[in-house]
């Protein structure tokens, strides 16, 4: 399996996702599809400042939003969010080879309890 | 439901080791043992100190010989949960050795690299040996606490397998 990851896509995903109103706007879109007024409801923020939030989010590929000129309701699009975890996923052989070595030190540690097990 | 949804940026490891929960958890805790296994391969670890207590701090050296002479990296964090023998979590950024937080950008990491990330160790009693669940998983600079971002993450990630499945 190889891993492709676009870092740029990658920051920005992150960026979009540093911030509480952004993750609480992703949250409400959890429930369902919202428009900008729907959306700037509970925060105590303006439209402008609601709309500049949605845009980040747009530019960050987490949300699509519809072409109804009047409501273009914002709905939520996971897909960079999957790109995120081949990020981590670099990690994982890092630490499959510590516990290998927790492993083999643990035995260093118990040979008693290696013997005890032998005929196991 | 967050145990069973792996979080959308992490990593998840579970190990069953032959050996007792309070070994395992001296692994973690005890920097003498933390730095005989802690590696990765190649490296030695020559400081490690562990105030291990909620709000305490960490700091790791990873130490490496390289054809342009030795190569260090420091890390450093913070405590966030004890429960001796059961559960541990601690944050993790790059620093340099007085653990001052230093950019992964400056130090070389690919753009996407979160500045924390958070390391939670579960441990379980079986028979006398340990499962121990290890999760690894970024956490964004302004973020107020590790827990929102995970519970936020872990419904997204629910949303992504409903999607997908």
């Amino acid at each position: 399996m190889t891993a492709t990851i676009d870092e740029d896509r990658l920051s920005e995903t992150f960026a979009a996702l540093a911030n509480s109103t952004r993750r609480a706007i992703l949250a409400r879109l959890l429930e369902g599809e919202a428009n900008v007024n729907e959306l700037a409801d509970p925060f105590d923020l303006t439209l402008p400042a609601i709309s500049k939030h949605i845009k980040v989010l747009e530019r960050a590929g987490l949300i699509a939003r519809g072409q109804r000129a009047q409501y273009r309701p914002c709905t939520l699009d996971p897909t960079p969010l999957e790109e995120i975890s081949t990020w981590a996923e670099q990690y994982r052989p890092v630490w499959e080879a510590r516990f290998d070595r927790m492993g083999s030190y643990l035995e260093q540690l118990q040979p008693q309890r290696k013997a005890d097990e032998h005929d196991g | 439901m967050a145990d069973n949804n792996p979080s959308v940026d992490s990593v998840v490891i579970e190990r069953t080791l032959d050996a007792p929960v309070d070994l395992i958890w001296q692994m973690w805790t005890d920097p003498q043992h933390f730095k005989a296994w802690y590696g990765p391969d190649g490296a030695t670890i020559p400081v490690a100190k562990m105030d291990v207590r909620v709000g305490g701090t960490r700091l790791v050296c990873m130490q490496m010989e390289t054809p342009d002479g030795t190569m260090q990296m420091w890390f450093t964090g913070e405590y966030r949960e004890i429960v001796e023998n059961e559960r541990l979590v601690y944050t993790e950024s790059m620093s340099d050795e007085n653990g001052n937080v230093r950019s992964p950008s400056d130090m070389g990491m690919p753009e996407g690299h979160p500045e924390t990330t958070e390391i939670i160790v579960e441990l379980d009693d079986v028979s006398g040996r340990t499962k121990m669940v290890m999760t690894h998983a970024g956490v964004p600079g302004d973020s107020p606490g590790a827990a929102g971002w995970n519970m936020a993450l872990d419904k997204l990630a629910a949303h992504v397998e409903a999607q997908s499945g």
